[in-house]
């Protein structure tokens, strides 16, 4: 880690209350427990003085975050505001949950910790994501619920929502007045299914169908412009790209950066360190040490081989695959490694989903080109 | 490389980094092939003395200076751009902390080299001497990436500069903007032997390299001079006719031309816009 700002994928949990069918994370039974906690985080702050890091990020994530209760987070919150006052630090929460467990005792953690922001999941239709011996439909009428429940106590919900093939019939149309009209969400994101862990029926299914996948992102997006754009609606990837291609920056994901070594680290409940969420609950020959047996975090990532290699990816990809040709270069650096490693049992290979990125960054060049038009014509 | 820095000292001196001590109170650029080195120098100068760092190897531990703070613009010089240009990504965590540059030679398969580093967000200079017709093409190709690719974000030069000037209507030439101006600047070898640049290290400047250019100038403008009637002659002020005043530019005018036209078609947008928004022309 050499930037400025740390982003940690913390899981404090691997317990989950759902049983989705393409979840690419194994389940066990542990949770991180809060003296554990506080070790883990002075490590990671004691590896942050040395470059100077003063931002850190932590993504609470799961298992399901929410399997643990409001009071091991307020408890948490205690432990951080601590922390960020004796080591001098800004620490950011951010938590992902599946919105299951959500009841009105988690709002005054969430507005005291997490600044009442939110960020959960949904699919439409939604084909994958259910309870333990439960299907769809339930999974989503309880989280409708819940996220209206949340709504009125004035949380800001964010939604990843991933498609599948009914979302390719129903279409783009559909999908957005399912979100933005329906449910009133005003911030969501469409994420690309992967193979990742333990392999199901469904994961056999993926990647999806280049060309569906490129029609539909392209269709959403040409419905968010016309209607959502500029009427305050984000839809990820689509607003960061219109930005990018208007003002020259904009915060990409993380499957679009430069190289995700640089600002990622992920950690379970058992102190495995790791790159992300799906390395480090999924492929134990990809982590890079153990957090609590390890003197130091600085020690642990640099002796760490599976790190050195992951690091070189871009490096190597960049002389193996056509990157270097491509006009999109700086804005996918190939992609997301957990995509290319589970679909093609190597990351040093493109992101499966390359083909749909580079139609879609043409897209939304092009109507980056028409509203900057239309800034100067006055035209809507 | 400040106005303000250029006001206060006649010369930014690109010095090695053993002769550091030797040039206390100079604006400096310190250049090694050793990370470490560099970043020892960043922790002990005054950072306003430093006009830049520049590595001069890629391919070594990177660690130190990545880790080194204070905000010293750092350039990075490639030697081999067709085959180093993947090292780029391990160097791209210094935008986080420096601004930073790529120098690349216009070399044969520099282009990869620097759609990386624009990629990379890093800023470009090309280093270019008197390119043969095979490397204008793939300058001008380069040309049109830095023209035309809308994520393209950091200057490459010397297009960009020399752009600018055509656009702002501002007397710039090729020397200043290479970092080449003897007026400006001096490089002082690994024996502590002073000149204008890399490229004059084998070459006569004379006694003081100040003077180097007149006589240069004057030959090149006699009447039946390739330069006497050359429109570009401003921008470029002969810095494509050394060291060989033979040298014939159609090549490189043709790059000049299109940077010509295109800040005129630029001047042209800016105006239509004034004019469609309302709002006065600065």
């Amino acid at each position: 880690m050499t930037g400025t700002h740390l982003s940690l994928i913390l899981l404090p949990t691997l317990r989950c209350n759902a049983d989705c069918d393409y979840c690419f994370e194994v389940k066990t039974n542990n949770s991180l427990t809060l003296d554990r906690l506080a070790l883990l985080l002075e490590k990671v702050l004691d590896y942050m003085d040395e470059p100077h890091i003063q931002k850190l990020t932590i993504y609470w994530q799961g298992g399901e975050a929410m399997m643990l209760p409001p009071k091991w987070y307020e408890k948490a919150h205690e432990v951080i505001q601590r922390l960020t006052v004796e080591r001098d630090k800004e620490i950011v929460n951010a938590l992902q949950s599946n919105l299951i467990g959500y009841n009105k005792k988690w709002n005054r953690i969430l507005a005291q910790m997490f600044g009442n922001n939110l960020g959960s999941s949904l699919d439409y239709p939604n084909l994958h994501r259910k309870l333990p011996g439960g299907n769809p439909h339930e999974f989503t009428a309880i989280w409708r619920r819940n996220f209206q429940e949340a709504k009125e106590a004035g949380i800001d919900i964010g939604v990843i929502s991933i498609p599948n093939p009914e979302t390719f019939k129903v279409g783009a149309e559909r999908f957005y007045a399912y979100f933005v009209n329906d449910l009133g969400i005003t911030d969501f994101q469409i994420n690309t299914p992967f193979p990742g862990g333990p392999i199901t029926e469904t994961k056999k299914t993926y990647p999806l169908q280049t060309d569906q996948l490129t029609n539909f992102l392209i269709d959403l997006a040409d419905i968010w412009v016309e209607n959502g754009y500029g009427n305050g609606v984000k839809i990820g990837p689509f607003n960061e790209l219109i930005r990018f291609f208007m003002e020259g920056n904009a915060e990409l994901p993380c499957i679009w950066r430069d190289n995700c070594v640089n600002e990622f680290i992920s950690i379970d409940p058992h102190g495995n360190v790791a790159q992300c969420d799906c390395w480090v609950a999924s492929y134990p020959e990809f982590r890079y040490g153990n957090i609590f047996t390890l003197n130091s975090l600085e020690n642990l990532l640099q002796k760490s081989e599976a790190r050195q290699r992951l690091r070189s990816r871009p490096r190597i990809l960049i002389q193996q695959e056509d990157c270097v040709e491509c006009d999109y270069l700086a804005l996918c650096h190939g992609g997301c490694p957990i995509r290319a490693y589970s679909t093609t049992g190597s990351f040093f290979t493109k992101d499966p989903y390359c083909q749909t990125y580079k139609s879609l960054f043409l897209y939304m060049e092009k109507q980056a080109v028409k509203l900057a038009q239309g800034r100067i014509t006055g035209d809507p | 490389m400040s106005q303000a820095s250029l006001l206060r000292d006649p010369y930014i001196y690109n010095i090695p980094a053993a002769l550091v001590d030797a040039y206390q109170g100079r604006r400096v650029i310190v250049r090694s092939h050793d990370p470490a080195a560099l970043a020892a120098i960043l922790a002990e100068k005054n950072p306003e003395d430093l006009d830049c760092l520049q590595l001069l190897s890629l391919t070594g531990d990177m660690g130190p200076l990545l880790l080194a703070g204070a905000s010293v613009p750092v350039d990075l010089v490639m030697s081999s751009p067709d085959s180093n240009y993947p090292q780029l990504y391990d160097l791209a965590p210094l935008l986080t902390r420096h601004p930073v540059r790529v120098t690349i030679p216009v070399v044969p398969g520099f282009t990869k080299a620097v759609r990386l580093a624009s990629s990379l967000n890093f800023a470009v200079k090309l280093e270019v001497m008197q390119p043969d017709p095979e490397l204008v093409q793939e300058t001008s190709e380069v040309l049109a990436y830095y023209l035309h690719r809308s994520t393209v974000s950091e200057p490459i030069e010397f297009f960009h500069s020399i752009l600018m000037a055509f656009i702002e209507e501002e007397p710039l030439n090729l020397w200043t903007i290479q970092e080449e101006d003897p007026v400006f600047y001096r490089y002082i070898t690994d024996q502590g032997e002073e000149t204008i640049s890399p490229r004059f290290v084998a070459a006569d400047v004379g006694q003081n390299p100040s003077f180097f250019l007149e006589p240069l100038i004057n030959k090149l403008l006699v009447k039946e001079g390739e330069c006497a009637a050359c429109e570009f002659f401003n921008a470029c002020y002969g810095y494509f006719k050394w060291p060989h005043k033979e040298y014939a530019c159609d090549g490189v005018k043709a790059l000049l031309e299109t940077l010509k036209h295109t800040a005129h078609e630029l001047k042209q947008d800016i105006a239509a816009y004034h004019k469609a928004s309302g709002k006065p022309h600065p």
